[in-house]
């Protein structure tokens, strides 16, 4: 990677995707508030280990604005030693030239969980892109659960991420994200009908050894998304990565079926991750209610797996 | 006559095994989702766009590859494609092919020596020796150009669909002809973007296929093995 430019206000690096050939067609300057603009690139670093007495916490934590997270808490009932965090953002959706970096840095045998406090909106843009550059890295025996409500694309929105997670092969990182079609209620139906999402999420091991790759890049206008094979019917698309030890990827496997509900319009299946890095999940729907409760009880399964609890149950607000 | 290369390489007797594997068709039929002419169109439309930007890609990066004889570079598009590969059928389906065409390559090219170079790798197993990797070698090989090489590349990938149809939906041979002359149609499209495309540009977006390939995975279907 080249060394980060860094702006004069600022002390973090730029993100920017300029060079990514889906994006080369969205570079203009927005006609607002200009790319790299204070507020319009956010920064948010997350750093959990654990204290002298064995409990995970959060001891790192900085963060520029739009992005916010504050003191972690200890919610979980299944799991109370697990320092739980909701990333929020101050300044509402993603607009228009939006650049976000997050850094997640769990050390040896700590453990988190983190969401988000809201759904993320992507908002209708007209010149530029709104980006989000991703590290993950988790040490030896850590166990993250990334869990973060899900992405709403407004028309004419573009997007685009790049996620790394390097991980060792003794931790467990379960990683979900789920897109919407779109304000599937507003007006008369906003469904597909953005520009472009594209998500990269790669995995590889401290020592830099790659494991996997994964990238796909949605331009609803331009491929019949409509198509079988791609969402057919489905308005809602969910993801979930878990990389973690070799021993327990063959009873999550066995734990989870596949299944193509047709009557109901939900389907998920499962498969493995090159070079042994952990499982591959995917589900589709129609709502978020119940994707999310298919996500979830995935995600139980690798809990149950890996921390011997499930995961409790949702709030009800959420 | 070096169109009778392109033409004996694109054959579908050409022994790499690609009636063994239907790209989920066989599930999609099963459950219903694809049962005719139209839905099949769909469908194997979706194979092709899949296959046209990650395989296809890779097959026009090895080609270019093997016309400098650089094997490390070679290698290295092998490697990167199966990081690519999401799942144990689909990687199967690559490595299998890719050995059956490197063998058959070796004896068909014996001046060639990147092939020989690449089998040995492959049997050395420090490489995974992936179907489009082989298949741009073998296409630098009888000097054909790029364009013939996708063109090739997405008339396997339509074709091993189409063919596996005959075998599991309710389609007329006139039916997958009809398929199959629209969707060549398309693939000039496709070669323009694929043609500029890198490692970094690659990418897949088929989630409804995924989980087919999920549920012949772990079902019991197994006329195919994908």
């Amino acid at each position: 990677m080249v060394s980060p430019r860094k702006y004069e206000y600022t002390d973090v690096e730029i993100v920017s995707f300029d060079n990514a050939r889906e994006m080369r067609g969205y570079t203009r300057t927005p006609r607002a508030m200009y790319v790299g603009a204070p507020g319009k690139h956010g920064y948010l670093r997350l750093g959990f280990e654990l204290d002298g007495d064995g409990k995970s916490i959060l001891r790192d934590l900085d963060r520029r604005a739009p992005l916010i997270v504050q003191q972690e808490l200890y919610f979980d009932e299944e799991l109370p030693g697990m320092p739980c965090v909701y990333i929020l953002s101050s300044g509402g959706p993603n607009v228009d030239g939006d650049r976000y970096r997050q850094i997640i840095t769990l050390k040896k045998d700590s453990m988190a969980f983190v969401s988000t406090g809201a759904a993320t909106k992507l908002a209708r843009m007209q010149d530029n892109y709104s980006g989000l550059r991703q590290t993950i890295e988790l040490d030896e025996g850590a166990y993250l659960e990334y869990l973060p409500e899900p992405i709403i694309p407004c028309a004419n929105t573009r997007f685009i991420s790049e996620t790394d997670m390097r991980v060792h092969p003794s931790a467990t990182v379960f990683y979900s994200e789920i897109f919407m079609g779109g304000r599937k209620y507003y007006g008369d139906g906003e469904l597909f009908d953005y520009d472009i999402l594209s998500v990269c999420t790669q995995g590889e091991r401290p020592g830099g050894e790659r494991l996997f790759r994964e990238k796909f890049i949605i331009s609803p206008k331009t491929f019949p998304i409509r198509d079988i094979g791609v969402m057919h019917g489905f308005d809602i698309f969910a993801n979930v990565l878990v990389m973690t030890p070799k021993e327990n990827i063959g009873p999550i496997y066995d734990a989870t079926e596949p299944f193509y509900d047709a009557d109901n319009r939900l389907a998920a299946g499962i498969t493995h991750l090159p070079n042994d890095a952990g499982l591959l999940f995917k589900v589709l729907g129609m709502e978020t209610g119940p994707v999310k409760r298919v996500v979830r009880e995935f995600c139980s399964k690798v809990r149950t797996q890996v921390k011997g609890r499930p995961l409790p149950q949702e709030f009800p607000w959420r | 006559m070096k169109i009778m290369h392109l033409l004996q390489m694109t054959d579908s007797t050409f022994p790499v095994g690609t009636f063994s594997f239907s790209n989920g068709l066989e599930t999609a039929a099963h459950l219903g989702v694809v049962r005719d002419a139209a839905t099949l169109e769909q469908y194997t439309r979706s194979v092709a766009r899949q296959g046209a930007f990650s395989d296809g890609v890779a097959a026009l990066l090895a080609y270019r590859a093997a016309k400098e004889e650089n094997l490390a570079a070679i290698t290295e598009i092998d490697r990167g494609l199966m990081l690519f590969k999401m799942n144990d059928e689909a990687r199967m389906m690559l490595q299998r092919m890719g050995k059956k065409l490197a063998e058959l390559a070796v004896k068909l090219f014996p001046d060639y020596s990147p092939i020989a170079e690449w089998l040995e790798e492959i049997q050395g197993e420090s490489t995974p020796g992936s179907y489009p990797v082989a298949q741009g070698l073998s296409f630098a090989a009888s000097g054909l150009g790029e364009e013939e090489l996708f063109a090739s590349h997405q008339y396997g990938v339509i074709n091993m669909v189409l063919s596996a149809a005959l075998r599991c939906v309710r389609v007329s041979h006139y039916d997958t002809q009809l398929i199959l002359q629209r969707l060549c149609a398309e693939s000039g499209a496709l070669y323009e973007e694929a043609r500029q495309m890198t490692f970094e540009d690659m990418n897949s977006f088929v989630p409804e296929m995924d989980i087919f390939a999920s549920l012949h995975e772990k079902g019991n279907m197994r006329m195919f093995m994908n």
